[in-house]
């Protein structure tokens, strides 16, 4: 495609890299297949709390700093519900805790949203950031109903006591792929390969599916709300809220609703990490997972559901690149340097054994880079918010100067299949 | 009997929130934003004086049983939180060319910066100043209230404090420029007040403030890289109640969050079984339920 744009070929080209990285992990036996599949099930995970901060933040510009508790809400519903050492139930389908977990989230949402959302945009991201604290110190410390600092275990899978997928792992033959030697003439040898694909493989397999299908349903779910009138008029709210007002439109209604609509997406992401990660614990809602979904999506850019999917992919890529990195690089500098440079060998010391401080130092200064080189992200919605029948037109029409404009009623009317 | 010695300590408690507040209000009204990295900039501070106290010592005298090491350690504390802010202002936030909502989510990239690599250079465990912890005042202990005499410090470092801020904002020229900056940055400027050194002036003074309040955080309590992401929220909470923007207002709400922080105890002794690992909760929640009644904080009409 020769349309593309610089930031979308440099995006491209990271994914490429990444994507050839994980690959090469996995032939020459560095990364385990059902590992792998694990990471795939974590991006699809953010991915699914990038779209749903993209629907509040990047839709409707309400500042959700409650990210995790959202997440943590649908984790916890779900597993109080089905998990064996859940002190309220236990041992219920997985199903059943989905609905649970959304419930819990949606209610959450209204009660945050009340008090909030009539007022200016940064009182709503101290009491969301606030509220999520309070969310956080219950789960921790009412140990009669989340069983506390100890969290919840022997969640099942989400599939579990389902006809045919419930015992689908089992079921699959144990796949043995064989060491292969290669060896490329004078220059080296490698061996590669040689896995096995047994149950945890097949697992995967079906963990992966499940999100694909989460993010599918959702991607389409919102790509047809953001075009629709609602998502004009919540477009309208976030660049001129009196504006919206004027045309006779209850604003306070719509950002509600792009709320709650985004935090069941936060809390549909959290039912599919407790039946992934398998133990939920409160660490879960610490405010630090909220901010690695702000990324996601202001480094993707705000509004865009392909940013949030690139940014849900960077985000993986750091968590568990610089975990990789810490267990890859060696503990001290490895050239030896005069000693007027020690401060660089004690740098890099300090640095690779704090793996975790490290990492929160690169989530700061990426959070600054990116607010300050590039604020709209690094694919700011552009032609996904408009009719792909709506661009051809404009582009054969006569007046294709000044491109293609979203008409205020509506863009359904031209653009129906 | 119980409740004179929680009155206390929220007096103590309060002292230490007012600091912090009374600063993050000041750069709320003039630089405009809510920022999210104060809570480390108290950090940034605590561990400043806690390094400058182990390099210099207690220099013999003492003040209210505090070694007059530590006061100069705290002076430390403050100029570094204030430098650090001020080159935070200049090398971060003015070459931003977006709203007070942009700067907000840069400044917790901000405050992770300043959080991480405190992390990094001193470790991510709890640490406390090397001082003798006192016994309470024995003149106290008759009404029942447990109170050290460096309690007594803190609580009068921050009286301190706050009323030379308020001499400084009522009676001095500089006071007056940040008061109308405040209330209207363009007209400021038309009326020849130069707004950037002002909002220089501003970081200045409320970073130095959260600074002190760090280090009296960390004399009160323990000295830790989280401990000021933790009080943060109650600090907001606090600035909130008071208004936003309202530098008297944050001294109200400071003292009010802080004493409701302390007076928690009260609800298990009167039946309710909410512990005190949910104070800082309840702060939270009376925060949205003023939010409710009074948008604009319980001191809106009073103003600066």
């Amino acid at each position: 495609m020769a349309n593309r744009s610089r930031a979308e070929q440099g995006v491209l080209g990271v994914v490429v890299v990444l994507s050839a990285l994980l690959v090469w992990g996995l032939l020459s036996g560095g990364l385990g297949p059902a590992y792998f599949l694990y990471l795939l099930g974590l991006v699809g995970m953010y991915v699914l709390l990038s779209f749903g901060l993209n629907v509040q933040w990047g839709y409707a510009g309400l500042i959700n700093f409650s990210v995790a508790a959202f997440f943590g809400l649908g984790a916890y519903g779900t597993a109080l519900l089905s998990a064996g050492n859940s002190p309220l139930a236990g041992g219920l389908p997985p199903l059943l805790g989905l609905f649970a977990g959304l419930a819990l989230a949606g209610v959450l949402a209204v009660v945050i949203g009340i008090p909030t959302l009539r007022l200016r945009a940064d009182y709503l991201a101290i009491a969301s950031l606030g509220l999520a604290e309070v969310v956080r110190l219950v789960v921790l410390n009412q140990n009669g109903w989340t069983n506390g600092s100890a969290g919840l275990r022997a969640i099942p899978t989400f599939f579990e006591g389902w006809p045919v997928l419930g015992s689908f792992p089992e079921q699959m033959p144990t796949l043995v792929v064989d060491r292969i030697l290669v060896t490329i003439p004078f220059v080296t040898q490698f061996e590669l390969l040689g896995i096995r694909l047994g149950t945890s493989f097949w697992q995967g397999v079906l963990n992966v599916g499940l999100v694909l299908v989460f993010v599918g349903v959702t991607y389409l779910l919102l790509r047809r709300v953001h075009r629709s009138p609602w998502g004009r008029v919540l477009r309208t709210v976030r660049s001129d809220e009196d504006l919206a007002e004027a045309l006779g439109k209850n604003t306070y209604a719509f950002k509600m609703q792009s709320f709650v609509l985004g935090s069941l997406i936060m809390a549909l992401a959290g039912v599919f990490y407790a039946h992934l990660n398998l133990f939920v614990s409160p660490g879960d809602l610490e405010p630090i997972n909220t901010f690695y979904v702000w990324i996601a999506v202001i480094l993707g850019g705000s509004g865009s559901n392909r940013g949030a999917m690139f940014g849900g992919f960077v985000v993986i890529a750091i968590r568990e690149g610089t975990r990789f990195l810490g267990d890859v690089l060696p503990e001290s500098f490895p050239v030896a340097l005069p000693n007027a440079l020690s401060l660089v060998e004690t740098t890099y010391a300090t640095v690779v054994s704090n793996i975790a401080s490290t990492r929160l130092l690169a989530v700061g200064l990426i959070i600054i880079l990116v607010m300050r080189f590039r604020p709209e992200g690094v694919l700011p919605p552009q032609r996904e918010l408009i009719w792909p029948r709506a661009t051809e037109e404009a582009t054969e029409g006569p007046t294709s100067g000044d491109g293609p404009t979203v008409t205020a009623d509506g863009g359904d009317r031209g653009a129906d299949r | 009997m119980a409740l004179l010695e929680y009155i206390a300590n929220g007096l103590v408690f309060s002292s230490i929130i007012v600091l912090a507040s009374v600063g993050l209000s000041l750069v709320y009204s003039i630089a405009d934003f809510a920022n999210f990295a104060h809570g480390d900039t108290m950090t940034v501070g605590a561990y400043a004086a806690l390094v400058a106290f182990g390099v210099i010592g207690g220099l013999g005298a003492e003040i209210l049983g505090l070694p007059l090491g530590f006061f100069v350690a705290l002076a430390v504390g403050i100029v570094v939180a204030a430098v650090v802010a001020i080159l935070t202002h200049k090398l971060v936030y003015e070459p931003l060319d977006i709203d007070s909502i942009g700067l907000l989510i840069t400044s917790i990239g901000v405050a992770f910066v300043y959080r991480a690599v405190i992390q990094l250079g001193f470790g991510a465990q709890v640490t406390e100043f090397d001082i003798q912890v006192l016994r309470p005042i024995d003149a106290l202990l008759p009404l029942g209230v447990r109170m050290t005499l460096h309690d007594v410090a803190i609580l009068v470092s921050a009286v301190v404090l706050v009323t030379a801020l308020h001499v400084l904002l009522q009676y001095t020229d500089l006071g007056r420029k940040m008061r109308a900056t405040a209330d209207n940055p363009d007209l400021a400027r038309v009326s020849g007040i130069r707004t950037d050194r002002i909002k220089l002036w501003t970081w200045l003074i409320g970073a130095g403030l959260a600074g002190a309040g760090g280090g009296f955080l960390g004399l009160y309590s323990s000295v830790s890289p989280r401990m000021g992401f933790n009080i943060l929220l109650v600090v907001f909470a606090a600035v909130i109640l008071g208004g936003i923007g309202s530098i008297y207002g944050a001294m109200l709400g400071g003292f009010l969050i802080g004493m409701i922080d302390q007076l928690t105890p009260l609800l298990t002794d009167v039946g309710i079984p909410i512990g005190t690992e949910y104070s800082y909760a309840i702060a939270f929640v009376i925060m949205v339920a003023v939010l409710l009644v009074r948008p604009n904080g319980i001191a809106s009409e009073v103003g600066s």
